[in-house]
């Protein structure tokens, strides 16, 4: 069926098409695409197969799951878990759609009602939000469904209801900044919200690392105490959210009503306003933010200190790149804590591994702002014309993406080194040797574009990707040896992540044609 | 008197398609140069391959006697280009931005800095110098650039289209600033659509056709090679390129 034009599935048609082009966008040319879908399936079946089946198989025989407070509880907190997830990327989602505008004009200044606009835009949203979770949910649903459970799969509809109000939430939440702290700051605060709400559940779970054990529990033993406790026994609703995922017709209802309905209200409420605020995000721009006092010059007569004020620069203002930062920060906290708490009890068995996830953490950190500072490049032509020598300006980059991660690691790196040397000069090695492999490795494989198109294309290729999150894993695992101090099993990692970046590496000359090819 | 830019049978092709074929051209320091043509014709891929952006497939170039193919540095230490769209950062401030190009060309803070004030306040943009060019007008942009491209002290400035998108106050402002450039002994080099300005301001004309020089001189000499002696530019360049051949029916109602 041929949906009329300006409805609003045709709208969602062309959306959907557009979002599907995005994605297939990141694997590049047409080869890259095929290869993405095979290795998607191939990841499907996979799942399917390790998870979904022995699932399957050792569910067959359970009649039914029992409704009692502490299966009520873990059903709750798996909702509440999907939510914060989702909310995390809905929220980023809704404060782009304010910014990066891209059609929304022409939308706008079509006969279309901007509230149709708004729902299409927020339904596409949901969808590949929701393609994103279901990828990970169905392959496992759906065994466990074939053999026994049929109901089951209803956790998936589930599922959709919880991206439904994420996106609502999202979009009430970028409003809300949006009126509370005005366009100029709604994009950074709300990249930044979005990265602390993706990660608050892992440092809620997380807790017991960063306070110490004698203060919190873990989640799990969080959840026991909260069902024995009889205020839990009889709290209305709590064993809903368990009953809708397993397929109960009026908690699958409420579920349906409360997903439809919050994405709903916020599209009635906020629809209207939504042209406007679009235009007031786009307008914050012409007063032009003040990026700092007026008036202030610091000139250097060196191009590679000019290079490196401009990326850093950049970086800083650059609101998803800090929100994705800030993440990994976030994420890497509760592993500071354990390293130097461990470190202060001198229980050294733990701290080889966290000397190795410090050095994984590192690479990732640094792969991510090199490939922004060395290809991401609004003015490669003004870089180009420039009497400056480009191996000057590419150091220059590979530096102004290494400071941020010693600004980063140093903290936790430098109280290691005094409390515990040995395990704290493996770290450092490990970190250094681990994020000098990102950087060489954006070096080699840089891919030009304009800073914009960053988001939309993340890495050059899956070949440069995988291998550069392999390499990391190897120079982890070097790294962790070292640490606990079998330095001759610690060769063969680091040797085999020496002879991975040797095959990967390319001269001068061979990147230039790279370059030239790509242009 | 060494020649602001010199090029000797210079040629490009993408593929198999001649996009600068065996051109030769000389430009002499200190005159304002429009090199015309229509779409497509090479003007921009020659401009490209002097400013050290594109490697050309055979021939020289020289600006003041550098050999922009064998000391690039020494060529791009004279040179400004200024494309027609703005080489900019979206996230600096015109200031910050100024910080950088002079940092890339090595200008001494104490000359960089007056040099960016004076530019900054004779282009208007001194009130908006902590402001981050996002929010900027095209006209903003543009000048923002010119900035840029005029920071180092350029003996050789080559704009291409630089009043594209431009309203009549900025172009002004913008001719005003080349013409000033010429008068303190700066070449200028050129392409654009507007046929009326080369008239106007160019004291010698190249007209380029499929990667070839067709004429090339003052608007007087250019008038006295075609026989038209009060012909406009405008006729002299659609008679030179042929484009006065266009079909009349093949214009829409």
């Amino acid at each position: 069926m041929i949906a009329p034009a300006g409805s609003t599935l045709w709208l969602l048609r062309h959306e959907m098409r557009l979002t599907w082009r995005r994605m297939t966008e990141r694997r590049g040319r047409r080869r890259g695409r095929f290869a993405s879908i095979w290795i998607t399936a191939a990841f499907l079946v996979g799942l399917m197969l390790i998870a979904g089946l022995p699932l399957g198989f050792a569910l067959r025989r359970v009649h039914e799951i029992p409704i009692t407070p502490l299966s009520s509880l873990i059903g709750a907190a798996i909702v509440l878990i999907a939510f914060t997830l989702m909310l995390s990327q809905t929220l980023a989602a809704a404060v782009d759609a304010l910014y990066e505008r891209a059609d929304l004009d022409l939308l706008f200044s079509s006969p279309i009602a901007p509230r149709r606009v708004l729902a299409v835009r927020f339904l596409a949203v949901s969808f590949s939000v929701f393609a994103l979770f279901g990828m990970i949910v169905t392959p496992i649903l759906l065994p466990i469904a074939v053999m026994g459970h049929p109901t089951w799969l209803a956790a998936v509809l589930v599922l959709f209801c919880i991206v439904l109000a994420a996106s609502g939430a999202g979009l009430l939440l970028a409003a809300t900044l949006f009126r509370l702290i005005g366009p100029r700051r709604t994009r950074t605060v709300g990249q930044v919200l979005a990265a602390v709400v993706g990660a608050a559940f892992f440092l809620i779970a997380q807790a017991r690392n960063i306070l110490g054990g004698a203060k919190t529990a873990s989640l799990f033993s969080t959840i026991m105490q909260m069902s024995a406790d009889p205020r839990f026994q009889h709290v209305p609703g709590l064993s809903w959210p368990l009953r809708a995922l397993l397929g109960e017709p009026l908690p699958l209802l409420a579920a349906i009503g409360v997903g439809g309905g919050v994405f709903l209200i916020a599209n009635q409420v906020l629809g209207a306003r939504f042209a406007a605020d679009a235009a007031a995000a786009a307008g914050a721009g012409a007063g032009g933010p003040r990026a700092r006092a007026a008036g202030r010059m610091r000139f250097v007569a060196s191009a590679f200190a000019a290079t490196l004020s401009k990326e850093l620069r950049l970086i800083a203002r650059d609101p998803a790149l800090v929100a994705q930062v800030l993440l990994r920060v976030l994420y890497m906290l509760p592993l500071g804590f354990v390293i130097l708490r461990q470190a202060g009890q001198a229980q050294t068995l733990v701290l080889p591994g966290s000397a190795a996830a410090l050095s994984l953490v590192a690479s990732q950190v640094a792969g991510s702002l090199a490939w922004i500072t060395i290809s991401a490049e609004d003015a490669p032509d003004l870089l180009s014309c420039a009497p400056a020598p480009t191996r000057t300006l590419r150091q220059a980059k590979v530096a102004a993406a290494v400071l941020p991660v010693a600004v980063m690691l140093a903290p936790v790196l430098i109280p290691l080194a005094v409390l515990t040397p040995w395990i704290g000069l493996s770290a450092i090695l490990g970190c250094t040797a681990s994020v000098a492999m990102a950087a060489m490795m954006n070096v080699w494989w840089q891919k030009p574009g304009k800073r914009a198109d960053f988001r939309r294309r993340r890495s050059s290729s899956w070949l440069v990707t995988i291998a550069e999150l392999l390499l990391g894993f190897v120079i982890a695992a070097a790294t962790g040896l070292f640490a606990a101090g079998l330095i001759g099993w610690a060769l063969i990692p680091a040797v085999l992540a020496l002879v991975g970046v040797l095959m990967l590496s390319r001269s001068d000359a061979q990147i230039a044609q790279a370059l030239r090819a790509a242009s | 008197m060494t020649d602001a830019l010199s090029i000797r049978g210079l040629s490009k092709t993408f593929g198999g398609k001649v996009a600068v074929d065996n051109l030769s051209l000389t430009v002499r320091a200190g005159e304002l140069y429009a090199l015309l043509g229509p779409n497509g014709a090479g003007k921009t891929t020659t401009l490209r391959m002097v400013a050290g952006l594109l490697k050309p497939n055979g021939g020289e170039i020289q600006v003041f006697g550098h050999d922009v193919l064998a000391d690039p540095a020494a060529a791009k230490r004279v040179i400004a280009w200024a494309p027609d769209e703005p080489m900019l950062y979206d996230r600096l401030t015109p200031l910050e931005y100024l910080e950088f190009v002079a940092g890339l060309w090595g200008v001494p803070p104490e000359i960089a800095m007056p040099k960016a004030e004076e530019l900054l306040r004779w282009l208007g943009l001194w009130d908006n110098r902590g402001e981050r060019c996002e929010g900027f007008s095209r006209g903003m942009k543009q000048k923002t650039a010119l900035a840029g491209a005029l920071i180092h002290d350029p003996q050789l400035l080559i704009l291409d289209e630089p009043l594209t998108g431009l309203d009549a106050a900025v172009a002004r402002q913008v001719k005003d600033l080349l013409q000033a450039r010429v008068n303190g002994g700066a070449t200028v080099i050129l392409t654009t659509h507007i046929l009326e300005v080369a008239e106007r301001m160019a004291d010698r004309i190249g007209i380029i056709q499929h990667g070839r020089l067709v004429a090339d001189g003052t608007l007087d000499e250019l008038r006295a090679r075609t026989g038209e002696g009060q012909a406009t530019l405008e006729d002299l360049f659609l008679e030179l390129t042929g484009g006065d051949e266009a079909p009349a029916e093949s214009l829409p109602a």
